[in-house]
Order: C-alpha cells, then structure tokens, then sequence
C-alpha cells in the first residue's frame, strides 16, 4: 500500500518537475506526480495552451516533455516522494517505455501511466478505446513493472471508470487516478480552442467516478482529483472513499491552499 | 521566489484603461523581472516588477473582473516572485511602452542609462515622468525619431501590435528587446502554458524571458 502522508499529492501536469515544491511547505506535500514523460520527446502544441472561464480551465499543452531516454539520465531529485508518470502515443511505445524504466522504477514511490490526456493526436485518451487491447497493455506492463506500485490515469472517455477500474483491478495494479481533463472546446475572440477541462466544474464528475469505483473495488488506492480547491473539497473527496487527495489546477490559483489541505489531512489521518 | 501578500498603499489611473497600483512592502528584483497575483479568477495574473513614487508597484490594465479587482477592490494581494529573468543592460538604452509598463519602466531608469518612451492610444491622465505621446500617429513619429538616434540597445514593453511596429522600424538595429507578455497560469516553468514560438521552437515566456531578441522571435 502506499503511506502518503499527508495523502495530497500535486498532480501531474500542472506540478511540473516539482517547480512548486520551491513554493510550500514540504511537510504538506504527500509526494508530487511528475509531468507524464513520453517515449519520443514533444514540443507540444502551439501556442495559445491555456484559456480559463468562470468555472473551468482549458489546456492543451501536448505532454511537452524531454522523452523517457532523457528524463531517465537527468531523473528528478525532489525532497519529497515522487511518482513519476508516462504516456505513449502507441501500444508498443507504452511497452518500451515500461522495459526502459523498470531499472529505475525503485526512484519511485509509485509509476502512474497517463490513458487519458485529451491533448494529443495518438496515445492519450485514444488507448483505451479498444478495450481488449487496453487490458492486454495493463497485463503486460503489470508484468513489466512487477514490483512497482502500477496506478492508472484514465478520464470519462473512450468507456466507464468502473469498467477500467475493474480491468485495472483484474491485471494486478494498484491504484487508479480519477479523473485525468475532459475533451473541452471553447470560442475565443471568434477562435477555436481545443483541450482537457479542469477546475470546479470537474468536481462532481470526478466525485462520481471516485464513488463508482471505490464501492466496487475499496481495495484499487484511488487519488481522487478534479476541482479541489478548499479543505472542503477534499472533505467531499474522502467521504466517496478516496485514498488520497490530487491538487492540479489549484495550484494556479493559490499554492498555499496545499498546506491548508494537507495540514488537514495529517490531523484527519493521524 | 517566495510567496508573499502586498498591502495596496495607492491607486493611480493612467489612462483610460490603466492604473498603477502601489504596495507599501517591497521586495528585491531585478528589471524586467514580474510577479503573479491572485485575484477571484481560476489564475493568477504576471504584472511585470517596477516602482511609482519610491514605492514597489505594478500597472494594472483592466481587462476583466479580475484586474478589475485588483485595482478597485483588494486590499490585501497574494503573490510570488520575483520571478522570470532580469535585464540590465550597459550603454544607452531606449525603452518604448504602453502605459501598462510604466511602474516597469521606473525599475528600468533605477539600474540602467535609458529613455523612455510612452504610446498611450488614449489621452493621458498623469504626470507618469516619461516622454508621452498619443496616438498611433505620433507614436509613429516618435518611433521614427527613436530609430535615427540609433542606441546602444532597444527594448519594446506593449501590445502585440505595438512589438510588430517597432520590429518593422527597428530590426536592422543591433539589439532589439522585446519584453513579452502570453497567457501564464504558474509563473514558474511548471504548467508550460506561456509557450511562444521562436526560431529556436518553443520557448517559456516564464522561464526563457520574459525578454527576447527580437530576431529570435517568429513575426510571421
């Protein structure tokens, strides 16, 4: 099982390589997910990446990050616990990724594989849509990383958290984070802009998801996520079962709101 | 780079649209460097680093409900900074801005032998210490003039339009800055939302800047 304490993490994403860490109190911090490396290094979309509204954000920043070959001779060294997270744009791609990090894999606490990032054309979010496939990569990757602490990142899309959860569950991994941006598209100034939908108006989707898959599978460790912004919005998170609390697009708004979280969580889980 | 909160000590208008906001704390930082502030949005907003009357200080263009609120309804503003890299030039210097950079432009006269220029498109409300003009047509002018008095080095502080102008003018000089503003959510190299296309690919605003070249930038 994994001892988060608290059990807060900083998401992958909008945590970067641990920048934020130079910002808060370590203490607060239960470990922080690394931005999802891919096998090829990306340069990710053009610009404009980010847009926000009332409610929500919309990013579409294409998983920029150096490639898996360079992340792994240049790895993160944060004074926290630290889970790092990988996307590939094909089946194999995931694979080679897994045979390439198992060396390695002891740096973290955890290894989160992102099925779900709604901003690039091959991988992401498309890597789930044929199930059969899907549950074949879990099996192989689970047999891959045998000893690590395995958690996949799925969205609302491509097919129900619970069914993925129940795949998850069924080819031995660990833990489940819920829920990664979903498909978004607004009009600006007479323009398009396609990306992944995040903040408050995530919340009570993600809250759902938690819930759906936590009463059938309490033992999948789940890091609920998804518009968590206040004490009381991790109060909602733990009351659906969550096993750990992600703040992602928070973080723009106030870094300080993760030592208030966690300060709460440590004397809620003590 | 910390977290701080800045006490609003004075509201200044600019121009139509512009104010300058005073705290009464102050912090270290070089020019061209800025600071990300909280306000009742999803985001907090980059306002580049300078001073007003002594004092630290930011130039506020209200865009929305959140500069809105900034300048007519805080009194207390969350922060952190300084952040991004500083500019400190030697030689003479010309610096060409909108009135939103005014408070910048104090920090830029602190620490280095510059001009500076204002274009405000609206009239003025301010004694703001600089050479103001009004107007795209003088601004034109007086961008003109600028160029024939050839500097050591240029540097551009505006908007969009304003950057394009002066690189048409200005881009056989020898040195030509030009101090960016993108859409930022961290400040701090982490999200990679501020991305700016460069004749070197893609480029953080937060982290690489907020100053560029201006032949490394893609005018196109």
């Amino acid at each position: 099982m994994l001892e988060l304490k608290p059990p807060l993490v900083l998401l992958s994403g909008p945590a970067g390589f641990g920048e934020y860490l130079k910002l808060i109190d370590h203490r607060f911090v239960g470990a922080v997910v690394l931005k999802t490396v891919t096998f090829k290094p990306r340069g990710g979309n053009p610009p404009p990446r980010m847009a926000e509204g009332p409610f929500f954000l919309l990013n579409s920043i294409g998983l920029e990050n150096p490639g898996v070959l360079s992340f792994l001779e240049d790895l993160p060294k944060l004074a926290v616990p630290t889970i790092a997270s990988f996307g590939g744009e094909t089946y194999e791609e995931y694979l080679e990724i897994a045979k390439l990090v198992k060396d390695k894999a002891k740096e973290f606490v955890a290894v989160e594989f992102n099925f779900s990032c709604p901003n690039v054309k091959e991988g992401g979010l498309t890597i789930v849509r044929d199930k059969e496939k899907w549950r074949r990569l879990l099996v192989e990757l689970r047999e891959i990383l045998d000893d690590s602490f395995l958690i996949a990142k799925v969205g609302i899309e491509g097919l129900f958290v619970e069914d993925a959860a129940e795949m998850a569950y069924q080819a031995g991994w660990n833990g489940m984070t819920l829920v990664n941006t979903v498909r978004g598209l607004i009009v600006d100034k007479g323009k398009i802009l396609l990306g992944g939908l995040s903040g408050p108006i995530l919340k009570p989707i993600a809250l759902r998801a938690v819930y759906e898959v936590k009463r059938r599978f309490p033992n999948l460790y789940v890091i609920g996520s998804g518009g968590v912004y206040s004490v009381e919005d991790a109060k909602d998170y733990l009351m659906v079962g969550a096993d750990a609390i992600g703040i992602g697009s928070a973080l723009f708004k106030d870094p300080g709101i993760v030592e208030e979280i966690g300060r709460y969580l440590l004397e809620v889980r003590r | 780079m910390e977290r701080f909160c800045l006490t609003k000590r004075d509201v200044f208008r600019v121009n139509e649209d512009t104010w300058i906001v005073s705290f009464e704390e102050t912090i270290d930082f070089l020019p061209g460097q800025f600071l990300m502030v909280e306000t009742p949005k999803l985001v907090r907003k980059p306002f580049a680093l300078g001073y007003w009357g002594g004092h630290l200080a930011i130039s506020v263009q209200i865009k929305g409900v959140g500069t809105s609120w900034i300048v007519h309804e805080s009194k207390r503003l969350k922060a952190h900074g300084p952040l991004g890299n500083g500019f400190v030039k030697p030689g003479k210097g010309a610096l060409l801005i909108s009135p939103t950079c005014v408070t910048m432009a104090w920090a830029f006269k602190k620490f280095m032998d510059v001009d500076v220029i204002v274009g405000s498109r609206t009239p003025v409300l301010l004694d703001l210490g600089f050479e103001t003009v009004v107007g795209d047509e003088a601004f034109l002018e007086k961008l003109r003039e600028v160029s024939r008095k050839d500097y050591d080095w240029y540097l551009v502080a505006g908007s969009r339009s304003m950057e394009k102008v002066c690189w048409e003018e200005l881009k056989g000089k020898r040195e030509v800055y030009f101090s960016l503003e993108e859409y930022m959510a961290c400040g701090i190299g982490a999200c990679k939302s501020c991305a700016t296309l460069t004749n070197f690919g893609i480029k953080h605003v937060c982290t690489d800047g907020p100053v560029f070249r201006g032949e490394d930038l893609c005018w196109s």
